[in-house]
């Protein structure tokens, strides 16, 4: 039997080739999506899986609360994690892991800039096993100045792994002791090339200063600088470790914050690490963390467009029902039950889906590279070769199979064989409004896409051409390399030589630019009437050129002057949502102490986006700094980029020989803030492509039926004089009304999903009719092209011929 | 064979009742070849699809092979269909995605005979409607008589004990024609009981019987004089 229902639909397939095809590449393309899709989402769901037992690996967070002001940090206190493991017995080991900024390797007398540095303790692989390819996990890190470096590192410095271990390696004027090399981890929120001992950290902070100093240090509850790793001797006693812990918030954290007199509260959680990756609402974290809710959008995307596949299966099936009507009858003539041609009609669609399955797999193949820069990934097709995936793969066929094969086996099945075997008329009617409710269904999915494209869109434009405030276009900013006094001498002489050239038209360092997390402070501020207290703001340390350099407008006061002693002593310049937040009438002159830098306002900066436009302007404090850190900015003329990239180059190459140069133009790291949006429109964009192809390829089937079904009319009609455009617009206005009411369907829904999507930002694009309108002419267009090359196909028949052949 | 007492069927569309068989009674037994004739719309066709268990009466009584089976599930319908029925219909209604071959041992296919035994089976049947040499063409390579031949292969080939026959010449030229109804009277010979449906009267001459057909009810049953002579005939 299964031998007949195969040949069957083989020959079908053979037979109607158009039609097959327009099937199976309609059902590859929504599989290949699909694929595709659920490659990034599995990826994206499980981080950290490559640390045996990860879910039981957990990191402490924070939530300090500042005058009913909440941060989330994925930092904790120092003292922490030295509490836990004395006071806490269910922890089995505890260890401390510190960020550390970009450092120049020297290799034979090259310099390299190196990134994702950390410190760890040297119970560090304890917690987190990392597979260790040379030297002890557990005695790595022990001693100061050792370091343990990455597979990558080992043989880009040393050729293998096995030549680097006992090797120095010197990180700018340190040479570090490699202990240890593990393998480098991409599929983690920590993506790092080295570890530092950090006992090496600690007696750094700890040299020049006296043991008090030293305690109070060590003892400092609101200072957030380690991220805090641990593990539990059994995973089960996690419930009576939070209750522990938040005891020990309220022994140790609480009395220190009230003998410091700072008002603020504070909470400790727990994280496993494979939830670290999808989890965005903490500051501070490592690297770029994944987001949920892409993840979900994705997922929800890759059904819609393999839903828009199946009903383009079920669509041209029932349209040709008619067509199988007869053998259906003549099978239940000869005693086939229901049951079985209901079995028949859904293998034959599950053969259609394993056919399209075959060809999806080589779309993928093909579309990987393309796939893979975009999310910047290293997905191979080998990775869908996993138990998972495969079952994932059998779930697609299954899914696939079952619902685009449903309704046409169903409906086929309920033939009766005396109405289909006299005539090949479907006895059931048309069923027409199945099909056209179903093209509308397809329409309306690709519009909201189309219409949730043009949103990110034209949000994405706004966001970049938003007035901030500032001028970030044609800034150049340079890493100024760290600890290198010489350098620091020379730094004025460098400036002035960059502005010698015509093309450079102002410098100025800055410990700070717009676009990155500011540390936020405690301060004491002085209130209107006189008195004191304290608050925590962000600060902005900048050099005393920077503010017009930015063109950053000034409301009132000044901005910070060579020469003037009092901007020396201390000197701040607020902005004005500083100034409303903190209630001052006179801002001008008003006392600031900034731990012990002790200042007066001598200004108020216009509001000016510093941050991401995610967020409204929030207070912000500009302290000047004395000391070059940070970066070099230089505002360049537009014109002859190259030449003064090539001049700035030799002129670092010249001031600064044992360091690499390391720049970035501003408006380019401001704009790196909406990465993820990017990342989204992109794949908006492709998938809003692939969605109206699927339901146009559809449609072009339905049509094509249509104009088949329609042969005598039109032959008909045209003996009677219609004209061919006549003709033409008579076949094609049924789908476009249908394409019309998706818009109508779509409009609304879209707009209330992309509303809701704007609200995290806090400067949101105008939702303009005009996108509404413009993304439904642009899919009535395409889909009454796609009607009308077949309208008009039939139109051009000669109507003799196609009277003759009724 | 079977047996009908007072069957009745009415169809309504769009409010409109039509009789289409009202009061009928009749009964055939093991072996007959009965023509059933009439005009266009009298209801012969509708009481072939009763007897062949493909639609059902409003009410009366439908007795086949000595079970009541008016009121049977459609399963049930189908199970008697599969063993017991042919059909031959005027428009061939071969599958056309399949060879000659694959649309006699259709019929096989639902019964779960083994691969052996369909084989034999076709082949017989092939060679009884000596069709064999064309086993792997498509019905679209065929005349309508072929054609036709095939159709008859695909009803015997379960070797049924009740024929149907729905205007099995309807669409054939004469020769044709006569060569189909040879066939079906041989097929009589060796036991088949027939019930044929024809507007011809020369086809109908072939039956042993003729009930006449006129709005839904019968008005003449009647012996053919073929098989009257044959009756009388000193051989017989």
């Amino acid at each position: 039997m299964l031998r007949n229902y195969l040949k069957i639909a083989w020959r079908n397939l053979l037979r109607h080739k158009a039609y097959s095809a327009i099937n199976i590449i309609g059902l590859a393309t929504g599989i290949s999506a699909c694929l595709l899709i659920f490659l990034y989402v599995g990826h994206e769901l499980t981080y950290e899986r490559n640390f045996p037992n990860a879910e039981h690996i957990y990191r402490v967070v924070s939530r300090v609360n500042f005058h009913g002001e909440d941060d989330r940090f994925s930092l904790s206190p120092k003292p922490l994690a030295d509490h836990m493991r004395r006071e806490i017995p269910e922890v089995k080991k505890v260890t401390r892991l510190a960020a550390s900024k970009k450092q120049t390797v020297w290799k034979d007398q090259q310099p390299f800039l190196e990134d994702n540095l950390f410190f760890a303790d040297s119970t560090f692989f304890q917690v987190m096993p990392y597979t260790f390819l040379a030297g002890d996990p557990v005695t790595a890190l022990r001693a100061p100045r050792t370091i343990v470096i990455s597979d990558e590192l080992a043989r880009k410095y040393f050729g293998s792994v096995e030549k680097a271990l006992g090797q120095p390696l010197q990180f700018s004027r340190n040479q570090h002791l490699v202990t240890g090399v593990f393998k480098a981890e991409k599929h983690s929120h920590l993506q790092a090339s080295a570890f530092f001992s950090m006992v090496t950290k600690d007696e750094a902070e700890r040299t020049g200063k006296d043991a008090e100093t030293i305690a109070a240090q060590e003892n400092e509850w609101i200072l957030f600088g380690y991220y805090t790793y641990f593990t539990l001797h059994h995973p089960a006693s996690l419930p009576a470790f939070k209750q522990k812990l938040a005891d020990l918030v309220q022994r140790r954290a609480v009395p220190w914050l009230k003998e410091n007199e700072i008002s603020a509260s504070m909470e400790l959680m727990v994280q496993p690490i494979p939830e670290i990756h999808l989890s965005n609402d903490f500051q501070t974290d490592i690297s770029p963390s994944g987001s949920q809710s892409y993840v979900y959008i994705f997922s929800v995307v890759a059904v819609f467009i393999l839903l828009i596949a199946c009903i383009n299966y079920m669509n041209l099936a029932t349209a040709r029902s008619a067509k199988r009507s007869r053998e259906v009858g003549l099978r239940k003539v000869v005693g086939a039950h229901r049951s079985q041609i209901i079995g028949q009609f859904l293998g034959e669609s599950i053969l259609i889906t394993l056919l399209a399955l075959v060809l999806a797999l080589a779309m993928v193949e093909l579309s990987l590279p393309v796939f893979n820069e975009l999310t910047e990934k290293q997905f191979a097709l080998s990775s869908l070769l996993n138990t998972n995936f495969v079952l994932l793969i059998l779930a697609i066929l299954l899914f696939v199979g079952l619902v685009a094969g449903s309704y046409p086996a169903f409906f086929l099945s309920g033939f009766r064989p005396v109405e289909v075997l006299k005539s090949d008329k479907n006895p059931r009617g048309s069923n027409a409004w199945l099909r056209r409710s179903l093209v509308v269904v397809q329409f309306t999915i690709s519009l909201v896409l189309i219409i949730g494209t043009a949103v990110v869109y034209s949000q994405l434009q706004f966001l970049k051409n938003k007035n901030l405030g500032f001028n970030k276009e044609q800034v150049l900013a340079l890493n100024l390399p760290k600890g290198d006094s010489l350098f620091q001498e020379r730094l004025t002489v460098f400036q002035q030589e960059l502005t010698q050239n015509p093309n450079f038209l102002q410098t100025a360092t800055t410990g700070n630019i717009p676009g990155e997390r500011l540390a936020r402070l405690l301060m004491l501020v002085e209130e209107e009437d006189g008195t004191e207290k304290d608050q925590t703001m962000n600060v902005m340390f900048v050099s005393y050129d920077f503010l017009e350099l930015m063109g950053i407008e000034l409301k009132e006061g000044r901005t910070f002057q060579k020469g003037i002693p009092t901007d020396e002593k201390g000197a701040v310049i607020i902005n004005e949502a500083g100034v409303k937040w903190l209630g001052w009438q006179n801002p001008m002159g008003k006392r600031v102490q900034v731990t012990d830098y002790d200042a007066k306002v001598i200004g108020v900066a216009r509001n000016f986006n510093y941050a991401s436009l995610h967020n409204p302007i929030e207070p912000l404090m500009i302290i000047p700094i004395k000391e070059n850190t940070g970066y070099l900015l230089a505002k360049i003329r537009p014109q002859d980029l190259e030449a003064s990239l090539t001049f700035l180059e030799q002129q670092w190459k010249a001031f600064a020989p044992r360091h690499p140069m390391d720049y970035f133009f501003m408006d380019d790291h401001f704009n790196r803030q909406y990465q993820a949006e990017e990342k989204m429109l992109t794949v908006f964009g492709y998938f809003a492509a692939l969605t109206i192809l699927i339901a146009c390829l559809g449609l072009f089937g339905l049509a094509s039926f249509t104009a088949e079904q329609r042969t005598k009319e039109i032959g008909i009609r045209k003996v009677l004089g219609s004209t061919v455009v006549e003709i033409v617009l008579l076949l094609s206005k049924d789908f476009a009304l249908l394409v019309l009411l998706a818009i109508l369907i779509a409009s609304p829904v879209a707009w209330y999903g992309m509303k809701n999507w704007l609200q995290d930002f806090a400067y949101q694009v105008n939702l303009s009719p005009w996108l509404f309108f413009t993304a439904g002419l642009a899919s009535l267009l395409i889909a009454v092209a796609t009607v009308g090359i077949q309208a008009a196909k039939a139109a051009l028949l000669d109507p003799v011929k196609s009277l003759r052949s009724e | 064979m079977l047996k009908i007492v007072n069957l009745q069927k009415k169809y309504t569309t769009d409010e409109v009742e039509t009789t289409a068989l009202n009061g009928i009674s009749f009964e055939i037994k093991p072996g007959e070849f009965v023509a059933m004739m009439g005009p266009s719309g009298c209801g012969k066709s509708t009481l072939l699809n009763i007897i062949g268990l493909l639609d059902n009466p409003n009410s009366g009584e439908f007795w086949f092979l000595d079970k009541e089976v008016s009121r049977s599930s459609e399963r049930q319908r189908a199970d008697l269909r599969k063993h017991h029925i042919g059909f031959v219909f005027q428009s061939f209604n071969l599958i056309d995605e399949l060879t000659v071959q694959e649309n006699i041992e259709l019929p096989l296919i639902y019964q779960k005979l083994s691969g052996q035994e369909i084989k034999e089976r076709v082949n017989e049947a092939m060679e009884q409607m000596q069709i064999a040499h064309r086993r792997n063409h498509f019905p679209q390579q065929l005349s309508g008589g072929q054609q036709q031949r095939v159709a008859i292969a695909r009803a015997v080939v379960s070797k049924p004990a009740l024929l149907l026959a729905d205007e099995p010449t309807g669409n054939l030229d004469s020769a044709h024609g006569r060569e189909v109804m040879e066939l079906l009277s041989a097929l009589n010979e060796a036991g088949t009981t027939v019930v044929m449906v024809t507007h011809s009267p020369s086809d109908a001459d072939y039956a042993h019987r003729i009930i006449r057909l006129l709005d839904g009810q019968i008005v003449t049953e009647s012996i053919t004089e073929r098989h009257a002579a044959r009756v009388l005939s000193p051989e017989f």
